[in-house]
């Protein structure tokens, strides 16, 4: 109890080499000002069938830019939603300044001075910016109910200032570009007279100028005493910029270091270091023809430069981070965005590009949003099955109920599917059900190519294996399948080989023997 | 604000300078100056439904009541004056009702979530069918005299349903631009989220939008009952039509909060040219509103076209 009550006198800087130390309920007379600025301890969160935080503690220091790190899922987002009250925690307390602290609510955050710039802006597009930076806060007229404009535009040129943000209050948010967006998010905040500052994949739209931009004022920011909460993906900013580095992985901390007692191989070691788990894991059958071949594929939806080939008999995997452009792949191979450049081949076949003509030629696309984009949900398990095959079935035009009855059943028989009858309403059924749905729907069709983004986004452990196997009988029976999937551990064990993206790009195809979480995170990463 | 006004101008504007081009060449009466103030003058109540509709819209919501409302209010309004003989009292009616039904439009939408559409097609039945019950479908005439000065009347040689439009413009200006609440519609259909943020009770910004709504249709009966110096229950029946073609080809979009009045105020005066020119040519009325229909389409076809990179 000594040792701890005389650490928390030292501060912080005095114990960032201690271990990691079980922290003894605090009692009044321990509270003091040099306790970190914000604390969060033993903060638990379930989700429906995860446990997106299980103990995590976290401190925040003044002047500090504490990186947050992980992989998608590990639980950065929702530990932030924590501390800026978006979400409440199942366990665990907050502390500010060393004082218990309430964050019910996004208003009691910002009493705390936390403010979080999330990737999706909080800004009203057709006000300006100054309007914006004081939305809800307008400085008040002497009339009721009106702003005072002097005011209000010279507060905003002087937070605009603050930032070196050389631009006129009045232009509206709807005619700035990403960065400037980012900039009036800042000046928000600031406003808000922000002592914690959270940024999420701030850097994610930015070019390299507006991130040394960026940089700069997050430096000055920490002269000013304001703490940072960042969170990246990019080592390189993580050691550019951190003070410390906290690792998330599975809901977990694996670790708090600093960048110093650090390399970029050890942390992608710490984030992607969980146990093997073989659950997965198919035998290897020599792949056959080729079915699918895309060469130097671009759409209008960002990707370029995209070449990739699927056998018969492979499953392909398509990895990389959220937002490096798998789902864009995706459509666009399929034809549902415009390609703008490049050839894709299936069968040996030139195709024009459209979801009708892939769809008739034999490719499947089972989008990741399976309800809005994969299944007719108010209509019935039959129905869906026979949906993306009325021409094949009814060439003359005139459904007979009957022949699509028995296609549905087999449907239903071949992939197990737990519906009690065709008739039942897709909607009712579980989610790894509906994704069976889906499969069945386009194995009707007589897809040879399927192209899954996410199939097991948001289906439990159980129908995630049911999942694999089925993924497994479609290529035994040879099948091509490329399948996107966020989860690395999942690539690793069910795929052949797999390609890995960033920024819209194919950085990197890593064979049988390179496939390793490792790898995929390190191709991945913006280094 | 003037480079909105620059690359929108045209779309609404155009229309209007080609719809007033085409009259004048077709019929001589058109381009007279008692004719182009008779436009202005019948625009007025088309005005009055369209500023609020043009708020409504920006929030993502819409009103379809406005025109039942407005006849209703119109009843009351005539009703209450044939009773007390006070226009004073008969007015105060006509404006509780539609304060009253603007309140219930923005609490069915804005507490109880009900899409605005079906809210306020559920509120119009409501509105028509108590109409048609207060007059047992007769119209309400005998109205004090004095009323009809409010329409026909002129002040300083200017006609008054005139300077009504011209407040009622600059009012609504100021509301949207100058003060909280402005800024509020702004933000309501451009980032909610954002409002809630800020910690602004969105639920009653949107319910004050309604009730906007409801008491200019309130006013507006003021000026139609001046008008017909009588109520009529289906006198208001369509005018909803008219405000949201008004304000759809005026250029405020039904996404991301994006709203321009002088657009709306620029869109009345199309609908108003249209019908003024329609009926010189003696259309009758039920084809003028094929006429405002195809308008609306062609407005956002272009607006469409031009916003397309």
């Amino acid at each position: 109890m000594d040792r701890l009550a005389s650490m928390r006198h030292n501060g912080w800087n005095a114990r960032r080499c201690e271990k990691p130390m079980t922290v003894a309920p605090e009692s009044a007379a321990q509270r003091d000002a040099a306790a970190p600025l914000f604390e969060l301890r033993g903060i638990s969160k379930q989700f429906p069938g995860v446990q997106a935080l299980d103990d995590v503690s976290f401190e925040i220091a003044r002047g500090e830019v504490h990186m947050l790190l992980g992989e998608n899922g590990a639980g950065k987002s929702t530990l932030m939603k924590v501390l800026c009250g978006a979400y409440r925690a199942d366990a665990g307390e907050l502390f500010h300044n060393g004082e218990r602290a309430e964050i019910a609510t996004p208003a009691d955050a910002r009493r705390f001075g936390i403010a979080v710039i999330f990737q999706e802006f909080t800004l009203v597009p057709y006000l300006d910016i100054a309007q914006n930076i004081f939305l809800g806060r307008e400085p008040r007229s002497r009339l009721p109910g009106f702003v005072d404009r002097k005011r209000l535009y010279a507060d905003a040129r002087r937070m605009l200032a603050m930032i070196g943000f050389d631009i006129d209050p009045r232009t509206p948010v709807h005619e700035l570009g990403v960065a400037q967006q980012q900039l009036v998010e800042i000046a928000k905040a600031l406003s808000q007279d922000a002592r914690i500052l959270v940024m999420d994949e701030p850097t994610a739209a930015l070019s390299d100028r507006e991130t040394e931009r960026l940089f700069a004022i997050i430096a000055q920011l920490k002269q000013s005493g304001v703490a940072i909460v960042y969170i990246s993906h990019r080592l390189a900013e993580v050691f550019a910029l951190g003070d410390r580095i906290t690792v998330l992985r599975d809901g977990r901390k694996i670790a708090s270091v600093r960048p110093a007692e650090t390399s970029p191989d050890d942390l992608v070691r710490l984030m992607v270091g969980r146990a093997v788990d073989r659950t997965y894991a198919r035998e290897y059958t020599e792949p056959g023809e080729v079915l699918l071949e895309v060469e130097n594929l671009a759409s209008d939806n960002g990707i370029a430069d995209i070449g990739l080939t699927v056998r018969a008999g492979e499953i392909v995997g398509l990895c990389g981070l959220v937002g490096s452009g798998r789902t864009e792949v995706a459509r666009a191979i399929f034809g549902a965005d415009r390609v703008t450049a490049g050839e894709i081949r299936l069968m040996g076949e030139s195709i024009a590009g459209s979801p009708e003509d892939s769809a008739r030629r034999g490719m499947a696309l089972i989008p990741e949003n399976r309800k809005q984009q994969g299944l007719a949900l108010g209509r019935s398990v039959g129905d869906n099955i026979v949906l993306a095959s009325l021409h094949r079935m009814f060439p003359s035009g005139i459904f007979v109920p009957a022949r699509a009855g028995r296609a549905a059943q087999a449907g239903i028989d071949q992939l197990r599917i737990a519906t009690p009858s065709p008739h039942r309403p897709v909607s009712v059924l579980s989610g790894g059900n509906q994704q069976k749905v889906v499969v069945a729907k386009w194995l009707n069709a007589a897809a040879r190519v399927f192209i899954f983004d996410e199939p097991t986004r948001g289906i439990d452990v159980g129908a995630k294996a049911e999942m694999f196997r089925l993924i497994d009988q479609l290529v035994q029976k040879g099948a091509g399948v490329l399948m996107i999937s966020s989860e690395q551990t999942e690539i690793v064990h069910v795929c052949d080989r797999a390609y890995v993206m960033r920024a819209g790009r194919i950085v990197g195809a890593l064979a049988r023997d390179e496939l390793t979480e490792a790898n995929i995170v390190r191709l991945g990463m913006h280094q | 604000m003037t480079r909105g006004l620059l690359t929108r101008m045209p779309g609404v504007a155009i229309a209007l300078v080609l719809l007033i081009a085409v009259f004048s060449l077709a019929n001589p009466n058109f381009a007279t100056l008692s004719n182009l103030q008779n436009i202005l003058i019948q625009s007025t109540i088309l005005l009055l439904l369209a500023l609020p509709m043009t708020l409504i819209i920006m929030t993502e919501g819409l009103d379809l009541s406005m025109g039942a409302v407005l006849t209703l209010a119109s009843i009351a309004l005539a009703i209450t004056a044939i009773a007390t003989g006070s226009i004073a009292l008969a007015v105060a009616a006509a404006l509780a009702v539609g304060l009253g039904f603007g309140l219930l439009n923005g609490v069915l939408v804005a507490a109880l979530d009900i899409p605005p559409f079906i809210a306020t097609l559920g509120t119009l039945g409501i509105a028509q069918g108590l109409s048609l019950v207060a007059t047992d479908g007769q119209s309400v005439v005998g109205i004090p005299r004095g009323l009809q000065q409010v329409y026909g009347g002129a002040f300083a040689g200017v006609p008054i349903p005139i300077i009504i439009g011209v407040l009622a413009f600059a009012a609504f200006f100021v509301l949207l631009y100058r003060t909280r609440f402005g800024s509020y519609i702004f933000a309501l259909g451009g980032n909610r989220e954002a409002l809630k943020l800020a910690g602004v009770p969105d639920r009653t910004v949107l319910i004050a939008t309604y009730a906007v709504g409801g008491a200019m249709a309130g006013f507006a009966a003021l000026l139609m009952t001046a008008r017909m110096n009588s109520a009529h229950p289906t006198a208001g029946i369509g005018l909803e039509f008219d405000a949201i073609a008004a304000v759809a080809v005026g250029g405020t979009s039904f996404e991301r909060g994006n709203g321009w009045l002088t657009g709306t105020l620029l869109g009345v005066l199309v609908v108003g040219v249209l019908r003024n020119g329609l009926n010189l040519m003696a259309v009758p009325s039920s084809a003028q509103v094929a006429g405002i229909g195809a308008l609306v389409i062609a407005a956002l076809l272009i607006d469409g076209l031009r916003s397309r990179p």
